[in-house]
């Protein structure tokens, strides 16, 4: 068993040695050696990520600490790991796509200068997220997770010379504050309840939990474990953006592309869904918070769609379809089918990154220019481009036999079966939200790859309309006048074509031991009245019969409505779009302006606390605390010094009195005493 | 009448170290003038030989030879070894500062040798004789130290003073202790328990406790002298400031150490049924050290001053352990509290070692890099040791994950489990006054540009033995369960039962 | 009143009192010889103990050595003594208050019952043929032999710290070094210079 767990540190080990060679001796290891060691450094991981599956396969999981950092009074605090079957999905999940990202990162940041730099913050991204998912006990998840989200901070605001670049990473970083709050608040009430940071003794605990109730106000008692769940979720909502703490993800596109795919698509951001999952027989016990998190997914999954019809941006649109998949899993977490959210986080992983790895290989082809106004017929020039977007396209929207038609239709259906509140609700979401999914991601491949060519002309200079987040203005190269796209080179295309596999294969080969074998029967715990996933079992008669009965489903024909109807718009009749816009200008507007979150947010949050801060300032700070107590502490600070320097005159006569004085005041004080 | 000869095996470090000093005297006396660097080499051999001794013959025995006066037990070895390790780290550091100033004499080398001699010697004390000499043998080297540099107003000065008051301090000290044993008839410290507890015993215990606590006040003062506590301070910055900075380097570490090693033997080993009043009288002097040891901080533009008067604030919460040993009669909780002291010595012992061995680093002949502004931008000079001298302000600081978090939150574990809670709160808002200055530093070093711009020139092993000094805070900062269950494991197997 | 206790009173009135002018007389020779009366006194009190060696060593070491050898630096050193005792009236008040509160403290703890011949009986007589010093050397290389032989590093440390804070080889004084002129070679004084003869 030592030799497993020895095996268990190499997995994070590896990678973090590949950012500490590359970050700190970037310079002297160079760029070649600084994606050697961190490529090595994943792959080493991935590979023993394998050799770990085949291990948990046989049966053998583990839970246990490896290193106690400190033990303070009754809680210790230590790093430990929990390997099980959730978690050796994660880690193959993570470690895989960090590996394809790796090798795409070559190809296309080799012309930055921050080469080193970016490598040792993904290897450093990879570390982290291993920490995170292969936790034991809060304390390490909540290191993993601001481990994540640091870097991930440091990733938006990788070009740190434009102040587009530096708004948006400020802005990631203070809505995740609110996220992380949360967090931290059910953390804090976890502990201070059970007494203990580690996931099994909570477990352990928690029918006992279920049974306290906790006054927020005085004189309305709630249930403890739906307050622990709902701040434990609101600190998901931060990292998976749901509605309203989504603002960042759009926004985070700022960074280079391969971050985007790693970061803000396959794994940081399905880090609140893991969470939840892992925390299931937390949530199970609360009613409350999982209606609470169906709401919210929801809404996000809907509604954030819509915001994916109306973007030029072609990473734009893909992150708001990010968006909407997430509202898709946090859907399944709350109608209790976790392995359905699980399953989803796996092969949106997959289909996800590649999209976005097609999208960067699209943009290399633009040299930079990432406005799908100025796109359209790339199919000829980048032919493996071409075809794996189209294969991540249909898995996105959930064409029978591709991996997402099984992890999206699975979810549609633990929702039909849920009784859960707001499930009803949920439903019509996800329902119209396939729609939206089939419409938005074909408005961007047809933009993208079909219809007339569009480059090397004048560009669109309308930025007007957003141009407070509008990415990359001034990095707007962009094709000149005649210039071809060219296919990108064999590093960006190898890994679009190995994600492409899983994209397709995947969910055929996963579903069966996944959603109704015991895969998750350790990891996941379901109780009887909410078991949607069982009730769905009973239909189910293999992934083949499955995906012949998917295409005499509504949800496919509403796919492919949305298909068509993009094919009809964008291909056929380009003018309708322009006209429905006209039409439903309002429509238009709101939508364009992301339902005035952003906004609301600058408004109500920003300028409120700028005007509280004001308030704060003039009359608080500058009066009070200036005045009295900094001023004033100050005033003391340097009397007291002044006074302590008059002392300290250097005399020795006046040192050795006090000294004496001090003898003397001590004698005297016990002689009282005595 | 019959006197049997004493076994010599447990103090075999002391007797080397003794006898060394003897060897290494005769020798450089009668070398020529071009190999006397061979002191130098003889005494780094000699200390680490003592520490290897230590380490070799460390067991968890309590031994107590040599007629009652010296006693062999875990905590003693544990801080000799440090001691020894501190002092060598100091050596190192100072050569080249010594040798730019023209001091570098095998005399400088042998009186750092007598002072570690000295400390030895205090840190396996049984017996009040015992550790008053051990404590002149450190006090008169340390004097003799600080005067090295002997053209220098400055050291002169601060020599004097600190001879004149450290003369006043042991005088106290020797006072007390004479009244004690007009109160027990005793001189060894475990005697003086047996006495003190059998009076509680047998008699009320009135009469003589007057005596007693009589006693224990001009103790205190004397132990408040050695650890440079309010308000036996005032000697500190001024001899920080005023020795040499390799001198400073030497009475702001391992005398640390051996000051804690005197409280717990005086105090704990001799005089723990009397906890109740010592922990009040420390209480008095640690508030006292802390708000005024980080407030006068703040005033200070001399690094060397500003780290004296930090000084006084960590000692001030080094007296916080040990003040939050015994609760209303309840001893249970007392070992840890002990544990989180001297926890929180080696801490500062380790971050001060640093601390000053930057300001060498950055000093040569003919400067003293000892202002604050003198580390202005050092970040554009040499990004490596800025970031080392970061590290060491954190720490300082508490910041967390540095090894000086650690201890603080130790003693303030300690001191929430013994119900002074006031106390912890005033501790942490004077870290949090405390850490105004600490990263003023660093503020300064990163965002201010350069007055001086001279490349920094030292000898390599100077700068590898910082770099490591200056890891290990942040690296102990993550591994500190290891050398709190040493404090823990030395202090149960000395002092239980 | 016993012989004794009359002689021990005296002794110790005359003692406080030397002490005292110790450091309010003005002249500083003054000041020494009025130390060397304490002395004195302190060694008479010894006696009294039947400390008859430590009483010698006293008058020996402090009184013939130390003492005269501060005499001798005080005659030599021209020092202002009003220099010295300046501030002294100014900080008299906060310094007599303090004093007279320890002194009260002290007399209060030392005079109480807790040092009387209740709390700590007489030690029976000495019997004939003992000898206070010989019994003070078998302690001293026994029982007390390691704090002893410290005693006597320390007393090494002082020694060398002070000569290796005061030996300095000064340039420009003329002494010679007898080694030196034994060493000298005929070569080093005599040159021998060939000249060609010269002509008228």
């Amino acid at each position: 068993m030592s030799e497993m767990q020895n095996l268990y540190l190499v997995v994070p080990l590896a990678p973090l040695a590949g950012a500490i060679l590359a970050g700190l001796f970037g310079k002297a290891i160079g760029r070649t050696g600084a994606h050697v060691a961190t490529i090595l450094g994943v792959a080493v991981a991935l590979f023993a990520s394998i050799l770990i599956y085949q291990d948990v396969q046989a049966g053998n999981t583990f839970n246990g600490t490896v290193y106690t950092w400190a033990t303070s009074g009754n809680l210790s605090l230590e790093v430990g790991f929990l390997i099980d079957e959730l978690t050796v999905m994660m880690m193959l999940v993570v470690t895989f796509v960090s590996l394809m990202v790796h090798l795409y990162t070559i190809g296309y940041m080799q012309e930055d200068p921050g080469y080193q730099r970016f490598f040792s913050y993904i290897s450093l991204f990879t570390f982290s997220m291993l920490m995170l998912v292969m936790s034991n006990n809060f304390l390490q998840l909540f290191f993993g997770w601001e481990a994540v989200g640091l870097v991930s901070y440091l990733l938006i605001g990788f070009w740190y010379t434009r102040p587009t670049a530096i708004f948006a990473n400020m802005k990631a970083f203070l809505v995740n504050r609110v996220g992380d709050f949360g967090f931290l608040l059910g953390i804090g009430l976890v502990a201070a309840h059970t007494g203990s940071l580690d996931y099994a003794e909570v477990f352990a605990q928690a029918d006992a939990l279920s049974a306290k109730t906790i006054e927020l106000f005085p004189g309305a008692p709630w249930l403890l474990i739906s307050v622990i769940c709902i701040c434990l979720f609101i600190g998901a909502m931060g990292k998976s953006a749901q509605v309203p703490l989504h603002v960042w993800l759009p926004d985070s596109m700022e960074g280079p592309t391969p971050i985007s795919a790693l970061i803000h698509a396959a794994t940081m951001v399905t880090a609140g869904i893991f969470m939840v999952a892992r925390m299931s027989p937390l949530f199970e016990l609360s009613e409350t918070a999982l209606s609470f998190v169906i709401v919210i997914g929801a809404t996000t999954a809907l509604f954030m769609g819509f915001l994916g019809i109306v973007q030029n941006d072609i990473k734009r649109v893909v992150a708001y379809s990010t968006l909407s998949q997430l509202g898709y899993m946090t859907v399944a977490l709350g109608v209790s089918a976790y392995s359905a959210a699980v399953f989803h986080l796996m092969t949106h992983a997959f289909f996800k990154a590649l999209l976005f790895l097609g999208a960067g290989s699209v943009i290399i082809g633009m040299h930079h220019d990432q406005d799908m106004r100025n796109m359209g017929g790339l199919w000829k020039y980048m032919k493996i481009t071409w075809f794996t977007s189209l294969v991540g396209s249909l898995a996105l929207i959930g064409f029978p036999f591709l991996s997402g038609f099984f992890s999206k239709d699975s979810i549609i259906e633990a929702v039909h079966f849920s009784t859960i509140p707001g499930a009803g609700y949920a439903y019509f979401c996800v329902i119209v939200g396939v729609f939206v999914t089939a419409f938005y991601s074909f408005r961007m491949y047809f933009l993208v790859f079909h219809g007339k060519e569009r480059f090397g002309q004048a560009h669109h200079d309308h930025h007007g309309d957003h141009d407070d987040e509008e990415p990359s203005d001034d990095h707007h190269h962009g094709l000149a006048p005649g210039q071809k796209p060219h296919e990108s080179p064999w590093v960006v295309t190898v890994p679009l074509i190995l994600l492409a596999i899983p994209s397709v294969l995947i969910g055929f080969f996963t579903i069966e031991p996944m959603l109704f074998g015991d895969w998750f029967k350790r990891a996941i715990h379901v109780t009887a009245s909410h078991d949607t996933i069982g009730q769905f079992a009973e239909h189910f008669h293999g992934a083949a019969a499955m995906a012949m009965h998917g295409f005499t489903t509504l949800p496919f024909f509403l796919a492919m409505a949305g298909v068509v109807l993009a094919w009809f718009f964008y291909l056929v009749k380009p003018e309708i779009p322009a006209a429905i816009m006209r039409t439903f200008k309002p429509l238009h507007t709101l939508l364009d302006n992301k339902y005035y979150f952003d906004k609301f947010n600058e408004v109500v949050f920003a300028g409120g606390s700028r005007l509280l801060g004001q308030g704060l300032w003039k009359g608080g700070d500058q009066g009070v605390i200036d005045g009295l107590i900094v001023n004033g502490t100050a005033r003391t600070i340097s009397l007291v010094a002044q006074a302590s320097r008059l002392l300290q005159s250097g005399h020795i006569y006046m040192y050795a009195f006090s000294m004496i004085i001090g003898l003397c005041v001590l004698l005297s004080l016990w002689f009282s005493v005595v | 009448m019959n006197f049997v000869v004493p076994d010599f095996a447990p103090a075999v470090t002391e007797l080397f170290v003794a006898g060394m000093s003897l060897v290494i005297l005769l020798l450089t006396v009668f070398m020529r003038e071009s190999a006397r660097n061979i002191g130098y080499v003889l005494t780094q051999l000699t200390l680490i030989v003592a520490a290897l001794l230590t380490i070799f013959t460390m067991d968890g025995q309590v031994r107590v030879t040599l007629s009652d006066m010296y006693v062999d037990d875990l905590m003693g070895d544990v801080l000799k070894i440090l001691i020894c390790f501190s002092v060598i780290t100091a050596l190192i550091y100072g050569r080249g500062y010594a040798a730019d100033r023209g001091f570098d004499r095998p005399e400088y080398h042998l009186l750092a040798l007598f002072s570690t001699l000295g400390m030895m010697v205090m840190v396996t004390a049984n017996h009040f004789l015992s550790l008053y000499i051990g404590l002149e043998m450190l006090s008169l080297s340390l004097y003799g130290l600080v005067a090295f540099d002997r053209d220098s107003a400055r050291s002169t000065e601060a020599a004097m003073k600190y001879f004149i008051l450290g003369a006043l301090a042991s005088g106290l000290l020797l006072y007390g202790m004479s009244m004690v044993y007009g109160a027990t008839g005793n001189l060894s410290l475990s005697g003086v328990a047996q006495a003190i507890y059998n009076q509680a015993a047998v008699y009320d215990g009135v009469s003589s406790k007057t005596v007693l606590m009589f006693g224990l006040v001009f103790i205190v003062a004397g132990l408040a002298f050695k650890l440079g506590v309010v308000p036996f301070h005032m000697w500190v910055p001024d001899v920080y400031h005023g020795a040499p900075t390799s001198v400073t380097l030497m009475i702001g570490t391992a005398p640390k150490l051996a000051a804690f090693a005197m409280a717990m033997r005086l105090l704990v080993g001799g005089l723990f049924d009397l906890a109740e009043h010592w922990q009040t009288m420390l209480m008095l002097m640690a508030v006292g050290s802390l708000v005024l040891g980080n407030i006068a901080a703040i005033a200070q533009t001399n690094l060397k001053r500003m780290l004296a008067y930090s000084g006084i604030s960590h000692m001030g919460f080094l007296l916080l352990g040990l003040l939050s040993g015994v609760v209303e009669g309840d001893r249970f909780n007392a070992l840890n509290a002990y544990t989180s002291s001297m926890f929180y010595a080696i801490a500062y012992v380790v971050m001060s070692l640093a601390s000053f061995g930057i300001i060498i680093l950055l000093s040569r002949s003919g400067f003293e890099a000892e202002n604050i502004d003198d580390l202005k931008g050092l970040n554009k000079r040499s990004s490596w040791f800025a970031a080392m001298m970061m590290i060491i302000m954190f720490s300082m600081a508490g910041i967390p994950f540095f090894i000086g978090f650690f201890a603080k939150l130790s003693v303030l574990q300690s001191l929430v489990a013994a119900d002074m809670v006031w106390l912890a709160v005033l501790a942490v808002m004077m870290s949090l006054v405390g850490a105004f200055y600490y990263l003023r530093v660093v503020k300064v070093m990163y965002f201010d540009e350069p007055v001086d711009t001279a490349p920094i020139h030292a000898a390599s092993d100077i700068r590898v033995l910082l770099s490591a000094n200056c890891l290990a805070i942040a690296f102990l900062g993550l591994l500190p369960q290891q050398l709190i269950d040493l404090c823990q494991l030395a202090l149960v197997a000395s002092f239980q039962g | 009143m016993e012989f004794k206790t009359f002689v021990f009173y005296l002794l110790a009135t005359v003692m406080v009192f030397a002490a005292l002018r110790v450091v309010t007389v003005r002249n500083p020779v003054h000041a020494a010889l009025f130390l060397v009366l304490t002395f004195f006194n302190a060694a008479g009190i010894w006696l009294l103990l039947q400390a008859e060696f430590l009483a010698i060593v006293l008058v020996m070491v402090y009184v013939g050595a130390v003492m005269v050898l501060f005499l001798f630096v005080v005659m030599m050193l021209d020092i202002n003594i009003d220099r010295l005792r300046e501030g002294f009236w100014s900080y008299l008040p906060v310094g007599a208050v303090v004093g007279v509160i320890m002194l009260a403290e002290m007399v209060l703890v030392l005079s109480g019952p807790y040092f009387g011949l209740d709390a700590m009986p007489e030690p029976p007589a000495a019997q004939a043929g003992y000898s206070n010093t010989r019994e003070l050397g078998r302690v001293l290389y026994t029982e007390y032999v390691y704090p002893f032989e410290l005693a006597s590093l320390v007393l090494l440390v002082a020694m060398v710290a002070a000569v290796a804070l005061t030996l300095r080889k000064r340039t420009g004084s003329r002494h010679l070094d007898p080694a030196q002129q034994i060493a000298v070679k005929r070569a080093d004084r005599i040159a021998l210079v060939s000249m060609p003869a010269e002509k008228e």
